[in-house]
């Protein structure tokens, strides 16, 4: 059914509106990472744009250097930035706050100009990756864009599911109840330092897996697509979203997306000059966080949750 | 945890639906895309902002000046230009998604003057404009890769390849400084690649080569790669890099007292823009530099005066540099091409006109144009001049002697072009 509704949407949407659809898949997979990570296991990274170029840069290797079919080049970015994850994340549950978010800051700022060290990944300009041409079976009308469409949007569907069972398993209790009482958790049995492992290398992985796809939408690897500015945006799509709710991913991932397009609206209205347009997003991005942070600091998700239990509670009385 | 699950797959599904219905039905076909009655629009992309924007911020300013003043004499059949600037900040991705808003969004008849090679492969790799059918007019890049017609069918480029810079370079060095150590500074790209290929067809041996990561061009840089060519003791140093990594090896070395025999790529070697940094103009004295167009203060040369007076008049208190010469020049050939396409212009004969006159179009530079049915190759070569003690490039021995060559391994020879005379007032005829 899922497909059908893709189909449709695909078909009914012009071809700008199916890129952008295809962003949003991409920001929703980072933010639910990041969701998963600070909202459900209390752990805070400012890093993320570091694990989705190492997700991007491990499916690009694979598919030019080794040839692997493409559907397998995302499982590997998977593996290899939960890999990094797990890494990061042994010496992450020793750090907590600020000494964490500056470990991560350090790490989005110096991991993906490593890339310029490394002749094998293609310096600045970075290295192709094409996912190639979709199956010639879905017609001439089905065009790139929306084979990018398919591909993100599946995986964002199936991450969340994926996402949604865990949190409501066992692992997932275990990294509410660190993140709200640690000392209470681990009077409970629970390990911390192996729960808080296990959250990051997940996040991880799961960042890697929208670093790829975030690369197959622009063709190219390069270090300047992971800029410090892609992990504070996620981080800003997580806070707009409401950061300890999945439901909410969608709100961040479409600000994202289309904030840009109404801050170029506004600039064009009061005719400024282009130092204006190419600033105004992240100036209308900054304002929405301060009056999300202010207003509905937990999201609106949870904000609208927490309103309809008052009116529960007031009916009851 | 079932509400969640619920919950999260409706709220997926509900932006997909808000999706569906944002959905706009297509706008009828018109005859062409970006054609109206009315006007012809075309897109651009530059760093208008950011690191590398030094000067080459420059160039929409310049190209709109033309279209304005082509505007205002008529147009081009009656229809009016309209050129739509996008900023990337030298970044493939906003490049990307820049490009897109441009073709999907704008609905451009074609893109104009795209800068920088990195930026011009994620485009051509992600967009696609050749299996759209759009064309990619004036690339501002010198990679020769774009020249290759199988990969890059619709790009068009203008500037003479780094690959032929780097030979002409390098036959004036071993007329000149054959028994000198050279130094070389690139940037660590297909802009380097290309420089490398060149200096190694011309047969020149570096006793240094420091590469440098774009986005990595500040004076801290520059302190860094002029210890290695006083390690090397390079006597002759060419700096085949863009302007703002140009602009802080020249500057750094002013204070440092580092003078060796300085050798601009035409890139980043643009006299305005480099002393409006701040560098002493005294540094830049003797240097060699490299131009395919007259010097931009040669104003006895026809075009140079022509375009110097609109840009002038349309951005008054900004000055005319290489990068506003470059940008009119082009901007002026899309004019000519979009004549020759006839009154019912589309993206097809809008190509068909440039491989088959593109070569005899008007334009300022001093070498010709490659462009046929089977080459979408660019200006085909340099003169060389020296920097006067006020900073201002000039031909050496006052006249204009033009060399003229490919992006293989064809020798480089005087050329014996002659230009084509202007068109009254500037206008395509």
């Amino acid at each position: 059914m899922l497909g059908f509704l893709l189909f449709l949407l695909g078909n009914r949407v012009d071809e700008l509106r199916v890129y952008q659809g295809a962003s949003i898949a991409v920001f929703v997979i980072a933010i639910s990472s990041l969701i998963l990570l600070t909202g459900y296991s209390g752990q805070v990274s400012l890093g993320h744009g570091a694990l989705m170029a190492i997700g991007a840069y491990s499916a690009a290797i694979a598919r030019n250097e080794f040839k692997i079919p493409v559907v397998l080049t995302f499982f590997i970015a998977v593996l290899f930035t939960a890999i990094a994850g797990a890494l990061l994340g042994a010496a992450a549950a020793r750090l907590s706050g600020p000494y964490l978010a500056g470990t991560t800051l350090a790490l989005a700022i110096g991991l993906p100009s490593l890339a310029n060290q490394f002749e094998p990944l293609g310096g600045e300009q970075g290295i192709p990756f094409d996912v190639g041409l979709p199956p010639a079976r879905l017609g001439e009308s089905f065009t790139q864009y929306k084979w990018f469409f398919w591909i993100a949007a599946l995986a964002a569907l199936i991450c969340m599911w994926l996402l949604s069972n865990i949190l409501s398993s066992r692992y997932g209790r275990n990294w509410r109840a660190g993140r709200s009482n640690e000392v209470a958790a681990q009077i409970c049995g629970i390990n911390m330092s192996r729960s808080k492992i296990l959250a990051f290398t997940l996040s991880a992985g799961i960042a890697g897996l929208a670093g790829a796809l975030l690369s197959m939408t622009i063709g190219t690897v390069s270090p300047s697509a992971f800029t410090l500015a892609l992990s504070f945006s996620i981080l800003t799509g997580a806070v707009l979203s409401g950061i300890t709710t999945l439901v909410g991913t969608m709100i961040g991932a479409v600000i994202l997306v289309i904030l840009p397009e109404i801050a170029d609206v506004v600039a064009h209205q009061i005719g400024s000059s282009e130092r204006v347009t190419s600033n105004l997003p992240g100036f209308l991005l900054g304002a929405l966080l301060i009056v999300t942070v202010l207003f509905v600091p937990n999201g609106p998700v949870e904000q609208h949750h927490a309103r309809a239990a008052k009116r529960a509670a007031k009916k009851k009385s | 945890m079932k509400e969640i699950n619920r919950q999260i797959l409706v709220s997926v599904s509900a932006v997909l639906a808000v999706f569906g219905l944002v959905a706009q039905a297509l706008p009828a076909q018109a005859a062409e895309v970006g054609v109206s009655s009315s006007e012809i629009k075309l897109g651009m992309t530059v760093p208008m902002t950011g690191a590398a924007s030094l000067g080459y911020n420059k160039i929409p300013g310049a190209a709109k000046a033309y279209f304005d003043y082509l505007n205002e004499n008529g147009g081009v059949y009656g229809r009016k230009i309209r050129l739509i600037v996008e900023d990337d900040k030298y970044v493939p991705t906003e490049a990307v998604a820049k490009t897109n808003k441009l073709i999907l969004k704008d609905k451009v008849m074609a893109l104009f003057a795209p800068l920088g090679t990195a930026n011009n492969r994620a485009v051509a790799s992600a967009v696609n404009p050749a299996k759209r059918g759009v064309p990619v007019l004036f690339l501002n890049t010198g990679f020769s890769g774009f020249a290759d017609l199988k990969k890059y069918p619709t790009h068009y480029m203008v500037l003479p390849s780094y690959v032929m810079e780097a030979k002409v370079m390098g036959e004036y060095i071993k007329a000149n400084f054959a028994d000198k150590k050279i130094g070389l500074l690139y940037q660590d790209d297909d802009f380097g690649v290309d420089a490398l290929a060149g200096f190694k067809t011309a047969g020149i041996n570096f006793a240094v080569k420091v590469p440098y990561a774009s986005g990595s061009q500040g004076a801290a840089a520059a302190a860094g790669w002029i210890t290695k060519f006083k390690a090397a003791e390079a006597d002759v140093v060419i700096l085949f890099a863009v302007s703002s990594a140009t602009s802080a090896m020249l500057g750094v070395a002013a204070q440092l007292k580092y003078a060796p025999q300085w050798m601009l790529g035409s890139v980043g070697g643009d006299a305005v823009t480099i002393k409006a940094t701040g560098v002493p103009a005294g540094v830049l004295y003797n240097a060699i530099g490299f131009s395919p167009v007259p010097a931009t203060t040669d104003m006895k040369d026809e075009y140079v005066k022509l375009f110097s007076d609109i840009y002038a008049k349309a951005v008054p208190g900004s000055a005319f540099d290489l990068n506003v010469l470059l940008g009119m020049n082009s901007a002026f050939m899309t004019a000519q091409a979009l004549k020759a396409a006839g009154p019912n212009p589309t993206r097809k004969s809008l190509m068909a006109a440039i491989d088959s006159k593109g070569a005899t179009f008007a334009n300022a530079a001093l070498v010709p144009a490659g462009y046929s049915k089977t080459s979408h190759v660019g200006l085909t070569g340099y003169w060389v001049g020296k920097f006067s003690p006020t900073g201002d490039l000039s031909p050496i021995g006052g006249t204009y002697v033009t060399y003229t060559t490919d992006s293989g391994a064809g020798a480089v020879v005087k050329s014996t072009y002659v230009r084509p005379a202007m068109p009254a007032k500037g206008l395509p005829n």
